[in-house]
């Protein structure tokens, strides 16, 4: 191939670039081939060793692939900005929404207080029982005395039936809040990576 | 060879090649051909950062009856290959160990 033909071909190949780039770039070719020629090689030689034109035009395109290629993306000015003036809107959307989730541990853990202050007078209840009847038989009261003592016993008996209600309730809510957690964070950890 | 380190390894070998006297783009390829391959596609990409990036300078000279583009090194362009050797003895310290913990 001659050398005009090869710019020749190179110009329509490359027509959409800026003409002042592509003018540059013919130019920088045109000097590449003249230089070989100078040297030893005839026109066909300078201009096959220079690449076909569909190799140059192929090449062409991956280096500005490749100069386009930016370091990480970061907020620009106007997100920012957008972030800042919306901040009276989704801070406190963020805040009511946190305020939800802690109030629905919040409930879920008064279950559990509830159920094991239930426990702790159940118990107080047996121990004071089983004394009070004691003592009433003592000071000659005995029907009454064993009435109390009874109560008092089953009250025991309650307590210790109990004591496993209230670790299970606690085992599960304890499970139940660590669940949830993950999920809230999984929640947002995805959302991070979409 | 990892894209982006080719692309500044060769940066830096376009600099040195100017380094000592200005030169033109055939005799820069011709002379960086022992060492390393580069394409006139990819010269050209090459010195037009390193000029918009100001390591060089261009001016046009009347060779033999036509015009011949000849690249100049500029100061930055002096500091950024001094960088690169000292950035490469650290470079070359660390593959040192990485030989070594190999063995």
């Amino acid at each position: 191939m001659r050398k005009q033909e090869f710019l020749r071909a190179l110009k329509r190949k490359l027509a959409r670039l800026p003409r002042q780039e592509l003018e540059e770039r013919l130019n920088f070719y045109s000097e590449m081939i003249d230089d070989r020629i100078e040297e030893d090689r005839t026109e066909e030689e300078a201009v096959s060793d220079i690449g076909t034109v569909d190799e140059i035009t192929a090449q062409i395109l991956a280096d500005k692939a490749t100069e386009r290629e930016k370091p990480k993306r970061r907020l620009g000015i106007l997100e920012i900005l957008l972030l800042a003036l919306g901040s009276p809107i989704w801070l406190s959307l963020v805040i009511a929404a946190f305020s939800v989730i802690f109030s629905i541990y919040a409930v879920l853990w008064s279950i559990v207080v509830s159920v094991w202050s239930v426990f702790a007078s159940l118990a107080a209840c047996a121990i004071s029982g089983v004394v009070a009847g004691i003592i009433f038989s003592f000071i000659g009261n005995g029907l009454s005395g064993i009435v109390t003592a009874t109560a008092g016993i089953v009250c025991a008996g309650l307590t210790v039936f109990l004591f496993f209600g209230c670790k299970a309730a606690t085992k599960g809510i304890i499970v139940l809040t660590q669940k949830s957690a993950a999920g809230i964070k999984g929640y947002f950890v995805k959302k991070e990576n979409t | 060879m990892d894209i982006q380190l080719k692309r500044g390894l060769l940066d830096i070998c376009v600099l040195a090649a100017i380094k000592n006297e200005d030169s033109y783009g055939y005799k820069i390829i011709k002379d960086m051909k022992p060492y390393i391959e580069m394409s006139e596609s990819t010269l050209y990409t090459i010195l037009k950062r390193l000029e918009l990036s100001e390591m060089l300078t261009v001016r046009t000279s009347e060779h033999g009856g036509r015009l011949r583009k000849y690249y100049h090194i500029t100061r930055a362009g002096i500091e950024r290959i001094e960088d690169f050797k000292n950035e490469w003895r650290e470079v070359m310290s660390i593959y040192q160990f990485v030989i070594k913990e190999e063995e």
